[in-house]
């Protein structure tokens, strides 16, 4: 029983370390909207495609913080190591 | 709705199980009525006249939309293809739209979005064999044959990010609706739910359609081009 704690209070702190790549995420995003607002104040005629790139700018950096989610939802709802600790305690 | 996927029938096809999920049957329901309103659409389609009215001007705007936007994205020679992603584009929208009725979307489940990733990626590449043939393939070989399991790499990256990319968006918000619905009692679930689907379901899902089509879009330019 002991064994079986110790694994899941681990996948709760590593779903927990798993989400702490949303900071990185949010400052890289943060960066691209800044600068797209920049470069829209700075050249009006050209806000429209400004704004699609900025976007799709956006949708790449937010792969990182959605591997770390999928990785925090398998650690908490579809642990493949309890399974595992499951067969060898029998 | 719930945070996992319900399995509602398993058939038995040649000794190998079947599972119908729940994200089955949704799909199945969303291309019901997309289908009858498809077809809706070419009965009218005998009757269209040269000054548009009414459901005549709705069908006409919302193509020539999406036609001047893969016209925008795609350039000339390759607008052939767009049939194709505006059908992807209308069938993520509205399992987006539909799970504001309490239908789990299809787009939460991986199944859903990896066959969307892998059509993109079978088309990127033969689209790349069609238009380039020799010079696409050689572009695994750049700038040297040592670079090959580098660039195989990259390229098989590709329909995993675009898949991962929606999931990841619509299960989030298919989780935190659920936490809302199961952790807050009765009274606060008329009204205020409609604020988080308006926002998870409605705002998300339509944002998150665009850039699929987009990338989509993206990578079969980058293999022609």
């Amino acid at each position: 029983m002991l064994e079986l704690a110790i694994v899941i209070s681990v996948a709760h702190i590593a779903a927990a370390i798993a989400l702490l790549n949303g900071i990185t995420t949010t400052f890289g995003q943060a960066k691209i909207c800044a600068q797209a607002i920049e470069s829209m104040a700075r050249q009006p005629e050209a806000a429209d495609s400004i704004r699609s790139a900025m976007f799709i700018g956006l949708a790449m950096g937010e792969t990182s913080g959605i591997y770390g989610l999928l990785i925090a939802i398998i650690m908490l709802f579809a642990n493949p190591l309890i399974d595992i600790l499951l067969t060898y305690l029998g | 709705m719930g945070l996992e996927v319900k399995n509602y029938w398993v058939l038995q096809v040649a000794g190998r199980e079947i599972w119908i999920t729940e994200t089955i049957v949704n799909t199945w329901i969303i291309m019901l009525v997309l289908i009858v309103l498809a077809m809706i659409a070419r009965i009218k389609l005998r009757s269209f006249k040269d000054i548009p009215t009414g459901f005549q001007n709705a069908i006409e705007a919302i193509v020539e939309t999406f036609d001047a936007f893969a016209l925008d994205s795609l350039g000339e020679k390759l607008t052939y293809i767009s049939p194709w992603f505006f059908m992807v584009f209308i069938f993520i929208l509205s399992c987006s739209l539909f799970s504001v009725f309490g239908l789990r979307a299809p787009t939460a489940d991986w199944a859903t979005t990896f066959a969307f990733a892998l059509a993109t990626f079978i088309l990127m590449l033969f689209m790349g064999i069609r238009h380039r043939e020799g010079s696409y393939l050689k572009s695994f070989i750049e700038p040297h044959p040592i670079f090959f399991p580098l660039n195989l790499l990259g390229e098989l990256s590709k329909p995993v990010s675009l898949s991962f990319r929606l999931f990841g968006n619509m299960l989030s918000g298919t989780i935190i609706l659920t936490l809302y619905y199961a952790l807050t009692p009765l009274f606060v679930q008329i009204g205020v739910p409609a604020l988080l689907h308006a926002f998870f379901d409605v705002l998300f899902g339509a944002l998150q359609t665009y850039i699929f089509v987009v990338i989509s879009l993206m990578y079969v330019r980058g293999a022609v081009d």
